[in-house]
């Protein structure tokens, strides 16, 4: 009988010999989001504790979490090496032009300056470059002239460094326009290139 | 035979994930490396990942990555972090996200699959499973 109860207590023991403990910690988040990290099992048990507090640190043990709040401004030397080690974030990024054209629109220049400076920043960049028209036109014609408009963008980003093999460039011509028109409409918001940097 | 097409064709769909690119690796530093299968690979920038990868780290090393979905990676010293499960539809913007943090540290900043569904995103440690709903964070593993 004792050695039944003993039992669980003497495996716990080696259990935390062997490691596997650990922490997590919830940060503020960087975009303006409220939500959460749930631990939905702890040491084989199923279960459900969320954790919404940011600045927190929440034991993960085989017992179960155990959270408590943290000074953000004193996370370990570690942690921070950690939160700096983190690649920047994708942006999207649009790009105008002109009617019938590959050429962007001079409005849309200072976005296409801010892409190159952008891109000398980021190591291992890749590109998804995606072309569209307005419905002036047939479609067939349309898929042309956005794959056209990716391309021209994508031969731009090979002259700013980004290697070919880490870009591609579709064109998805009248298809998911931006603002929704009949057939047949010019409409400038719809002549465009979206551009996902990553 | 239009039975066995359907067949083989269903299965190279079912494979294909297997050798689709679900992220990159961004940055690196000190000692490390990804191992798939029997290889390990060394760190380079814009170096693909695939389900099933394991991303390592020695003493001094540290690899930030970025996944399809937008999901960001950093491994801290000395880790072992698998990539066990990644599956995402660009079109739709769901999938599903599985990681192990078997050693070491991992900081976190979820993307698309953890917002696409309740716990699309999981991480597991030794002894926890943890279902990803949107915040930034760090897991510890010692």
């Amino acid at each position: 009988m004792r050695m039944v109860k003993a039992a669980p207590i003497a495996a716990c023991l080696i259990l935390a010999a062997c490691g596997g403990n650990g922490a997590l910690t919830v940060l503020p988040p960087d975009s303006g989001e409220d939500s959460s990290v749930a631990i939905l099992e702890s040491g084989g048990r199923a279960g459900e504790t969320l954790v919404t507090d940011a600045n927190s640190q929440t034991s993960l043990t085989r017992r179960g979490p155990v959270t408590r709040p943290i000074d953000p401004s004193k996370l370990s030397t570690r942690q921070k090496a950690l939160i700096d080690a983190l690649p920047p974030p994708p942006v999207r990024l649009m790009l105008y032009f002109k009617e019938g054209t590959t050429i962007i629109t001079p409005a849309s220049q200072p976005t296409l300056d801010w892409l190159k400076g952008e891109i000398a920043d980021r190591p291992g960049v890749e590109a998804q470059v995606t072309g569209y028209t307005d419905t002036l036109g047939s479609s067939e014609d349309n898929d042309l002239l956005s794959q056209a408009r990716a391309n021209e963008i994508l031969e731009m980003l090979v002259g700013q460094g980004v290697k070919r093999e880490f870009m591609t460039a579709v064109g998805r011509g009248e298809r998911s326009l931006r603002v929704q028109t009949a057939d047949g409409v010019r409409n400038a918001a719809n002549r465009r290139v979206e551009v996902v940097l990553r | 035979m239009r039975n066995a097409i359907m067949t083989i064709f269903g299965a190279l769909l079912l494979a294909q994930p297997a050798w689709a690119e679900i992220g990159r690796i961004k940055h690196s530093a000190g000692t490390g490396a990804v191992g798939r299968g029997k290889a390990r690979l060394p760190l380079t920038p814009g170096l693909q990942l695939e389900p099933g990868d394991v991303m390592v780290t020695g003493k001094d090393g540290e690899i930030g990555a970025t996944f399809i979905d937008d999901t960001r990676f950093a491994v801290g010293t000395g880790s072992r972090v698998l990539v066990s499960d990644f599956a995402f539809d660009r079109a739709t913007q769901v999938g599903r996200f599985m990681a192990h943090v078997m050693r070491g540290s991992l900081a976190v900043v979820p993307g698309q699959i953890a917002r696409s569904a309740r716990d699309a995103m999981k991480i597991r440690t030794p002894t926890s499973l943890l279902g990803v709903r949107g915040r930034r964070f760090i897991v510890e593993v010692r």
